[in-house]
């Protein structure tokens, strides 16, 4: 090029018309040879840095990591979702999720859609033919086929090489417990998202976002631990349903709760159903009574009104209170089941389950200090625990002296079991309330939650009165020699069409164990038991939910750690003298 | 002339500099498979785990173990009488033979004993299918390893 202009320069005859464009192009007073240096100057800076950059950029590849090596492993991998593994207090596996393959097909990329359809149906024969030509033959990019197939159909589909069909692996959701913990962890549906019980619960808690952030599809997350001990919910479980067929309930329920952290350690209620087939879920029988159903629970409600009483301070163990004649309020007669037509003193009360007593004792408090005593321990507001599923309790809109009489001895207030378990537990426990949980937690994190409710003394008479009811009362058959029981029984008549039925009970038991240093609170109920001739036609609490509740107990001791005592002292010896002495 | 050698030296030095980054280059291409191989293989073991985890957890599920329990075993719930404290247990009962003597009273029993005697801890010997293996077995019945355990 250089050469070409210094030629072209040295050439003086050349025709006037190139002389001309030569001119116009370049001027004509210009040095050709410096501005040619220059140009070979322009070229080389271009050159390299055209070069410098493609290295640079060979450089950056070689730096990035290869995007098609590093996507290798995760072909054809999950879209829904991974959750954390469900374990019980000792770590048992509540739930977990394991790989299975689904079927989807590309509708777009299939060739012949009735080969597709006949060789899928012989594989799968619960395929349904036209709804499959239907899904196969739209215009959409990607349908499933089926969720959740076994890997031999899977190989044997894999087999025929149909293009178009292809396999995901997912995560799905396997409940190795079946129907044991059915209410507690609740159940998720077919994309792997919580609907009930805790499982619903860890999707309100972050988990739903990394969903929805595509994060969570490792299972690399920390696993939730229950307070829940299988073992526990094992032996509650069989004996409830053992007991359901024999007194021929409608339901049985049944709770464990730690009377000093507020864990729940157990919670039954049968009929359940198996989490791994949700369908039976919908089941309205299936519902869990203890946090979903409010009941009128009868005379175990004495037990708050007694507590009550001895609170105030207006009444004390010595006081006594008439129950010769029944109570009569309006058009109203309020009689005793075990009536004993004479004067009972509160612990003769709480120990024949006096109605016309509690009713008398709870007048003697008033119908206000009643009202805010049960709104302190949690009876009139909805208990919100981590389970989603719960109840309002049913107060009365105008609560009246009629109200306190009958709320006295359990009627006329429906409340859920499980919140009627956390009041008498706070009873129990010194008098502070804790709002119980479903989660694992120390008993130093309990106490930070917790509010008292009822002077401690007050506690200690309450155990006294809950032993003595086992020594001589209606709930002497929960006696288990040596884990020192405490309890109170319940019998409520069932309201069928607005009336209280004569025949339909549903009978209760709140047992504490044991009395003297309460660790674990049980409650049993059964809806609607008939009699037996072996319970001499009786249907009440004392003759079905009672024994029953000792058997638990006898089972459940030995698994949560309590150690037998025998030979103990009577309650008034035992609860009510170290209580003098400690004060 | 010294000029041609440097660059020679330099062309050559491109040469194996080129070489040696391929290799590199290579190398680490090879190692970020194995990765992938061996994350992918880590996926897999991790969902075996968990499978095998589930299935455990049927497999030991109480509800599923308590009736197998009750058909094969004679083991009852524990009754409160069974147990006991540590400091309820009663002193152990004095020792009159001195540590490094017989037992004068346990040779006695030695001797007294029966070669073929069966009792709740001595088994029967093994009839043995082959009449020449007896001899062991009837001097000392109990390091026969054929006997059946009971």
């Amino acid at each position: 090029m250089t050469a070409t202009a210094q030629t072209a320069s040295l050439q003086p005859g050349e025709p006037w018309r190139r002389r001309l464009v030569r001119g116009l192009l370049y001027g004509s007073k210009i040095d050709r040879g410096a501005k040619a240096r220059a140009r070979v100057g322009l070229a080389i800076i271009v050159f390299a840095a055209v070069y410098s950059i493609i290295a640079a950029r060979l450089v950056m590849f070689a730096l990035v990591p290869d995007s098609r090596i590093a996507h290798h492993g995760g072909a054809g991998d999950a879209i829904a979702t991974a959750r954390p593994d469900i374990l019980d207090r000792r770590g048992e596996v509540l739930a977990t999720d394991v790989r299975v393959p689904s079927l989807y097909g590309e509708p777009r990329r299939i060739i012949d859609v009735d080969e597709a359809v006949e060789l899928l149906t012989a594989d799968l024969p619960d395929l349904d033919a036209t709804e499959l030509r239907e899904r196969l033959s739209s215009k959409r990019g990607f349908v499933w086929l089926k969720r959740d197939i076994t890997g031999e159909r899977q190989r044997e589909i894999y087999r025929q090489g149909l293009p178009g069909i292809g396999f995901l692996s997912e995560n799905k959701r396997a409940y190795p417990n079946g129907a044991e913990v059915s209410h507690l962890i609740g159940h998720v549906n077919i994309d792997n998202q919580g609907i009930a019980g805790i499982e619903k619960w860890l999707d309100g808690h972050g988990l739903a976002a990394l969903h929805m952030a595509g994060l969570a599809t490792d299972r690399l997350q920390t696993p939730v631990q229950l307070a829940v001990d299988l073992r526990v919910q094992h032996a509650l479980r069989d004996e409830l349903v053992a007991a359901r067929a024999k007194f021929k309930a409608l339901a049985a329920a049944g709770i464990v709760l730690d009377v000093r952290t507020g864990e729940v350690v157990a919670m039954v209620s049968e009929p359940d159903y198996d989490p791994n087939n949700p369908r039976q879920a919908l089941d309205p029988t299936r519902i869990n009574r203890l946090t979903t159903g409010v009941y009128e629970m009868g005379s175990t409600f004495k037990t708050f009104t007694i507590a009550m009483a001895l609170d105030s301070g207006k009444v004390t163990l010595k006081s006594s209170f008439d129950a010769r004649m029944p109570l009569r309020f309006g058009k109203f007669d309020i009689h005793d089941f075990h009536a004993q037509h004479r004067v009972l003193t509160i612990p003769e009360i709480f120990t024949y389950s006096s109605n016309i007593g509690a009713a008398r004792a709870a007048l003697a408090v008033g119908v206000d200090a009643h009202k805010a005593f049960l709104k302190k321990i949690g009876q009139l507001d909805r208990l919100r625990t981590e389970l989603p599923e719960s109840a309002e309790p049913i107060v009365p809109k105008r609560w009246g002296e009629l109200n306190t009489i009958t709320i006295a001895f359990g009627h006329g207030l429906s409340v859920a079991p499980l919140q009627a378990a956390m009041g008498v537990a706070a009873l129990m426990n010194d008098g502070i309330m804790i709002p119980p949980t479903f989660l694992k937690r120390t008993e130093a994190e309990a106490r930070a939650l917790g509010k008292r409710v009822v002077k401690p003394e007050t506690s200690e008479m309450m155990r006294y009165l809950m032993r003595l009811n086992v020594e001589k009362g209606t709930a002497e058959k929960a006696e288990v020699k040596g884990y020192y029981i405490g309890g109170k029984t319940g019998t409520a008549d069932k309201v069928i069409n607005g009336r209280y039925s004569k025949t339909k009970v549903l009978t209760d038991f709140i047992a504490v164990l044991p009395a003297d240093q309460p660790r674990y609170l049980l409650l049993v109920m059964l809806d609607d038991p008939q009699p037996l001739p072996e319970t001499h036609g009786f249907s009440t609490s004392g003759w079905n939910v009672v024994p029953l509740g000792g058997a638990v107990i006898a089972r459940i001791a030995p698994l949560l750690g309590i150690e037998p005592r025998m030979d103990l002292p009577t309650a008034d010896h035992l609860i009510l003298a170290s209580a003098k002495e400690s004060r | 002339m010294t000029l041609r050698i440097l660059n020679l030296v330099v062309i050559g030095a491109l040469v194996l500099a080129a070489a040696y980054v391929y290799r590199i280059k290579f190398d680490s291409t090879v190692q970020a498979e194995r990765l992938a191989k061996i994350r992918s293989e880590l996926l897999h073991e991790r969902d075996s785990i968990a499978a095998l985890r589930a299935e455990w957890g049927e497999l030991d599920n109480p509800a599923r173990i308590e009736p197998l329990a009750k058909r094969y075993l004679r083991l009852k719930p524990i009754a409160p009488a069974q147990f006991d404290s540590l400091d309820q247990l009663p002193d152990r009962p004095p020792q009159f033979i001195k540590p490094d003597s017989q037992d004068p009273i346990g040779v006695i029993i030695e001797n007294l004993a029966e070669p073929g005697t069966v009792t709740g801890s001595v088994s029967a010997p093994a009839t043995t299918p082959a009449e020449n293996a007896s001899e062991a077995g009837a001097q000392s019945p109990a390091a026969n390893p054929e006997m059946p355990s009971r």
